[in-house]
């Protein structure tokens, strides 16, 4: 599904070149669920926006789904990210603003839908995390817990193929991170869906499938 | 998308109070400036109804000496007209009231007919006015000099008036209040400025007494001595008066230059507030996109392309000015509907449009910047800063 080869990141000021990633070679299959660990700042989340097509590696090539992305504008980008990759953050991002509701439906709303369709599909996705009874509340009205099973339904709202989750449990007690951890292990055995997860958590990258290590930028195990 | 960006404005509405009060009394003093820019260039576009080149403007005025009888003032008057009137260079003269053309003076005068009373401008010249002014005569006559015998004062009434009175019906003939008869229909003379309103007018006939105002219409190649050999001619007439001779059209520019002068003022006025709503609206726009650099780069992970998101924010801005606006309309509008002000409802609707496209255009522009600049946020960066 994924196939990362020899990634490169360099990140350069006047006076100063930091290699962020150094030479990943990368395959994640069809409904693997694979976590990412290491010590910080060693790349786990520089390597997660790139299969996010959230940044671009300085070298390299990312392949998802079969379609070569490093040329791609800046349209099919967005395009690419709204149809197949769901977004998962440890401070979930959820816009406060706004409705549960409204913002499960944010993904959809770059795409051509109704707003009937956006409404029965968002909650559809709360149904999945549990949160049907909070679809009016507002972010400031939930536990952390709640907040990131909204990130999880705007995830999967969608319906992509991919979940890219950036330490999602992070913000968390060990109750609520292993709810976290039951919805994405159940969206990845039910629905199919391959996840990649960076995490700090050695007992929820036990979890997983597969994990991968790194090291200052580079991949160690 | 147009009903999560007013989800969004609505949940923010306690944040962007104070900039809907701003909006809100931008757009009514937009509206007021529009409706009198309109109005003015309306009035500009009317046809003035008579030709001011080559007309002067002459006062003379004299110590009539005591115990003067009319007559021999009549007679005075009359000998000055035929001696001008016989001068190489002169066309037309014909004696004014004050309230000629270009003057700051006005008379009125309440008319009636049929139960309908109307406030009218009410003008005395004598038989050679049209003439000399080159007005244009829609029905009838101008008096003239067989009707000094007429039981009925003759007068001649101008479009407008004869619209309020008749509608389409020929007036000429009818009967108005104080006995005055009409005996034909001018079109509407502009006389008080290019930029000022058409009004009801009435022309009574001026046959006798000493006359200290006149205009005199020069022909189109009349020597440039004829204005000293005009003087000289009224001098020699009426000595020790004290005579000014202008022309109508400088006089025509300085009523211009007075007629804008409100107009002026309303536009710097205006213009420092529309500058500082600019600014305003431009720093709420910048200070809203640096907060929520997070919530840009969230969008554009979910999809959002970076022309996407310059429209987010210029819909958002736009969203934001439409409420404050709608009631500003709501407001705007009963100025035609309770006939504030006496306008056409016309001049309100146009006023009404062009502050609403004015004020979208300028809160388009000034989220413009800010809304280009959203877009180059890095989702990558912008994430990981929130």
């Amino acid at each position: 599904m994924i196939q990362l080869k020899k990634i490169e990141k360099v990140y350069r000021t006047d006076t100063v070149e930091t290699q962020a990633l150094n030479c990943i070679d990368l395959n994640v299959a069809k409904g693997e669920f694979l976590s990412i660990m290491g010590p910080s700042g060693c790349g786990k989340s520089t390597l997660l926006n790139i299969m996010g097509l959230l940044d671009a590696p300085s070298g390299g090539q990312v392949t998802i789904a079969g379609s070569d992305t490093l040329h791609l504008r800046d349209k099919q980008l967005a395009h690419f990210r709204n149809q197949r990759i769901g977004f998962i953050f440890q401070s979930y991002h959820l816009i406060n603003d706004l409705r549960v509701l409204d913002n499960v439906e944010l993904p959809l709303l770059y795409r051509k839908s109704t707003a009937k369709e956006r409404r029965e599909l968002a909650g559809e996705a709360l149904g999945k995390v549990g949160l049907g009874n909070r679809m009016k509340h507002f972010p400031t009205q939930l536990s952390g817990g709640q907040k990131q099973r909204v990130a999880i339904a705007r995830a999967i709202v969608g319906r992509p193929s991919i979940i890219l989750a950036d330490e999602p449990t992070g913000n968390l007690d060990s109750a609520m991170g292993n709810e976290v951890m039951d919805i994405l292990l159940r969206l990845n055995k039910e629905d199919g869906t391959t996840i990649v997860m960076v995490t700090h958590d050695e007992q929820m990258a036990r979890k997983t499938h597969r994990l991968v290590r790194l090291f200052d930028g580079a991949q160690v195990q | 998308m147009l009903q999560h960006l007013l989800t969004l404005i609505w949940n923010k509405k306690r944040q962007h109070f104070l900039l809907f009060l701003e909006l809100f009394v931008s757009f009514l003093v937009l509206f007021a400036v529009f409706t009198m820019l309109v109005y003015n260039y309306g009035n500009l576009r009317t046809p003035r109804g008579f030709e001011y080149r080559r007309v002067l403007s002459v006062t003379a005025s004299l110590q009539v000496p005591e115990g003067a009888s009319k007559d021999s003032l009549t007679q005075l008057s009359e000998q000055l007209k035929r001696s001008l009137r016989n001068m190489p260079g002169v066309a037309a003269v014909s004696y004014v009231s004050s309230n000629s053309p270009y003057t700051l003076s006005s008379s009125s005068d309440n008319l009636s007919y049929d139960n309908i009373s109307v406030q009218a401008e009410s003008y005395w010249a004598d038989d050679d006015f049209a003439k000399t002014l080159q007005a244009e005569l829609l029905r009838g006559r101008w008096y003239n000099k067989q009707d000094v015998a007429a039981t009925r004062r003759p007068v001649v009434i101008n479009e407008k008036l004869a619209e309020k009175f008749f509608g389409a019906a020929d007036p000429v003939g009818r009967v108005l209040s104080g006995n005055r008869q009409i005996v034909g229909v001018v079109r509407n003379l502009k006389d008080k400025g290019d930029y000022a309103e058409m009004i009801p007018g009435i022309y009574q006939r001026i046959d006798s007494g000493f006359q200290d105002k006149f205009l005199i219409k020069l022909t189109a190649g009349a020597a440039p001595s004829t204005e000293s050999q005009i003087y000289k001619t009224i001098m020699h007439h009426l000595p020790g008066s004290s005579t000014e001779i202008e022309k109508l059209e400088d006089k025509r520019v300085v009523k211009n230059r007075l007629a804008l002068v409100p107009v002026v003022l309303m536009l710097v006025i205006s213009g420092f507030l529309v500058l500082n709503v600019a600014l305003g609206i431009y720093g709420v726009v910048w200070y809203s996109v640096n907060k929520r650099r997070g919530e840009l780069g969230l969008r554009k992970a979910v999809g959002a392309t970076a022309g996407g998101i310059t429209r987010q924010i210029v819909g958002e801005a736009l969203v934001l000015t439409s409420l404050p606006l709608l009631l500003g309309i709501i407001l705007a509008v009963q100025f035609p509907l309770l006939h504030l002000f006496d306008l056409p409802a016309t001049t309100y609707i146009a006023a009404i449009l062009l502050a609403a496209v004015f004020l979208y255009v300028l809160v388009s522009f000034c989220a413009l910047y800010p809304g280009r600049q959203a877009a180059k946020i890095y989702p990558a960066v912008a994430l990981h800063e929130d």
